[in-house]
């Protein structure tokens, strides 16, 4: 066989050079001629009404101008699924760290100062932070709709049935909570007009093309009048998908016709993106006296926060993998995305997978123990074979060498 | 905002500059004079990012006012010319997003101009004050190993 050239070989980054240098350049690192700066005042509340008076802060010798929602020239919302996020709050945030208005000045320091003259009047309605409580339907609407915004359901066999076959049965609630990504470049970027009129954005994100398209909409301009400019990226982690700075950057340049920048401090970076899904997962497993399972119930719910982001696909797949990679006939589970007045959550690391195992692991090892097997002697028992099929269906073929990665840790 | 006048050596460079008494040296290297390879991750010496050399010692520049590299030398990572160790990290994968490594070659500069022989504890110690949130922490160790092998003239390990 001839050698290959790129699998096996231990290949070097190709911009590896400019970052032992210290020549990558994230956005941060851009300064731009006649450059103004931007800051954020995002909500201190978690759920109230508001208003905003930019009045005083606007007379600040160095203000250029505080936008609010009534200076987005197009849709003042985005959003990778839903549109349920505002680009400015208008008339009600629903978590602590909602943006209401982005104040553009000559200097850093002199928008940082005027954020002291920007006029938030909070109006608190009563705001709710447990998803279980949240699905209730007296408990208060974080949207104008219920808060149980997904539901996805998995059905297998009988699992009624087959728990009365099961000579032991294993319950219990595990809770998982929410974890930020904390990428260590905090959010930053650059807009700008170019010489053909076109709004130019430089932000680290994971998603130019989606950011393009919610840019547009924002400002009512076709696509092909945004540019998304994705220099190096300092980690993501799935925290970069959902907007922070581009939108507010991009109406800003727009509208003052000249190069705005922000920077978010580490504390601001918290409030602004996603987290990972907190999860409370129901789970009920049961299984023959030899070890087999034969039953698993599941309900998993999801803490969205105050807005979707990625939750349906988060959830589904922490469904999809609530039997983990153990075949069980029958299967029943319901996973739910909840709108509460928590941070949001959205993607990160693991897409919902990550959660589950937290579960269905402790649960396998707990029927073990009930058994009197080992934990390795149970999973050679039930976990998946090339031709194994999962609780949705699919039949698994190719290379499943989860039995030889078993057997390996009988030695440790 | 009183200003202070301060003659300081960057990178082998001689300033004399007046700067704002309320001024972090990282915000003298950025935004003014645009060295922007030191990062800031936390603004609170936590991250290590921000690492730069000053006297010798490893300093958060986000945690250093202008005013006290009066007199200093500092030394950012756009001042350092080891190829040895900036290397060793490109060839042990030891960069992944990039935004530590400035701070963690810096830190490594500095462990490797006093102890030439260090053993993993010791590396772990000296850049236990910069964060990596890509986890690359092991492929880091071993660059440093590996730096610090050529340097005593061995192969690369």
């Amino acid at each position: 066989m001839n050698e290959l050239k790129i699998v096996g070989k231990s290949i070097k980054k190709i911009d590896a050079k400019d970052k032992v240098d210290g020549t990558a350049v994230y956005p941060q690192d851009i300064y731009l001629e006649n450059m103004a700066f931007g800051v954020t005042i995002r909500s201190t509340r978690p759920h109230a009404y508001i208003k905003v008076d930019t009045k005083e802060a606007e007379k600040i010798d160095g203000v250029i101008k505080v936008f609010t929602y009534k200076d987005v020239p197009g849709k003042n919302h985005h959003g990778v699924v839903l549109k349920d996020h505002e680009v400015f709050a208008s008339k009600k945030v629903r978590r602590i760290g909602d943006p209401i208005a982005f104040i553009v000045a000559e200097t850093k320091e002199i928008a940082e100062y005027a954020k002291n003259f920007v006029k938030v009047e909070y109006e608190e309605i009563p705001a709710v932070f447990d998803p279980e409580e949240a699905m209730k339907e007296e408990s208060p609407k974080v949207h104008d709709r219920d808060n149980v915004f997904y539901h996805f359901k998995i059905r297998r066999g009988d699992v009624e049935r087959a728990f009365l076959e099961c000579d032991v049965i294993v319950e219990n609630v595990y809770k998982v909570p929410m974890v930020d990504h904390a990428f260590l470049q905090p959010e930053a970027g650059v807009a700008y007009l170019d010489e053909d009129g076109r709004v130019v954005v430089i932000a680290s994100t994971q998603y130019p093309h989606f950011d393009q398209e919610e840019i547009a909409e924002s400002l009512g301009v076709n696509k092909d009048m945004v540019r998304v400019l994705t220099p190096a990226v300092g980690g993501a982690f799935g925290g970069r998908e959902d907007i922070t700075v581009q939108i507010h950057l991009a109406i800003a340049a727009l509208t003052l016709k000249r190069p705005v920048k922000t920077i978010y401090s580490r504390e601001e970076s918290f409030l602004a993106h996603s987290k990972r899904h907190a999860m409370k997962m129901y789970y009920k497993t049961g299984a023959l006296k030899d070890g087999t399972l034969l039953a698993l119930e599941a309900k998993i719910i999801g803490d969205s926060g105050a807005y979707a982001s990625w939750a349906m696909n988060v959830l589904r797949k922490a469904a999809v993998h609530a039997t983990g990679p153990y075949y069980i006939p029958n299967v029943k589970v319901d996973s739910f995305a909840v709108y509460t007045n928590n941070p949001f959550t959205g993607a990160m690391r693991g897409f919902g997978a990550t959660q589950v195992p937290i579960a269905y692991e402790q649960q396998i090892d707990i029927l073990a123990e009930k058994l009197g097997l080992t934990p390795i002697e149970i999973r050679l028992k039930n976990c998946f074979r090339e031709g194994s099929e999962t609780s949705t269906g699919q039949i698994l073929e190719g290379f499943i060498p989860l039995e030889r990665c078993i057997e390996e840790l009988k030695s440790f | 905002m009183n200003l202070k006048k301060i003659d300081v050596n960057i990178n082998g460079k001689d300033y004399c500059l007046e700067v704002e008494e309320n001024l972090r040296l990282i915000d003298l290297l950025r935004d003014k004079l645009h060295l922007t390879g030191t990062k800031e991750g936390c603004g609170e010496g936590e991250c290590g990012a921000c690492t730069v050399i000053m006297d010798g010692e490893i300093v958060n520049s986000c945690l250093v006012l202008a005013f006290q590299a009066d007199k200093c030398r500092i030394i950012t990572i756009e001042g350092i010319e080891d190829e040895i160790i900036k290397n060793s990290f490109i060839e042990e994968g030891a960069v992944q997003c990039g935004f530590c490594t400035p701070g963690m070659v810096l830190a490594a500069k500095s462990l490797l101009d006093k102890n030439l022989n260090p053993n993993e504890e010791e590396i772990r110690e000296a850049i236990s004050g910069n964060l990596c949130r890509c986890t690359g922490y092991n492929k880091i160790v071993s660059a440093i190993k590996k730096a610090a092998s050529i340097k005593r003239g061995g192969d690369s390990e």
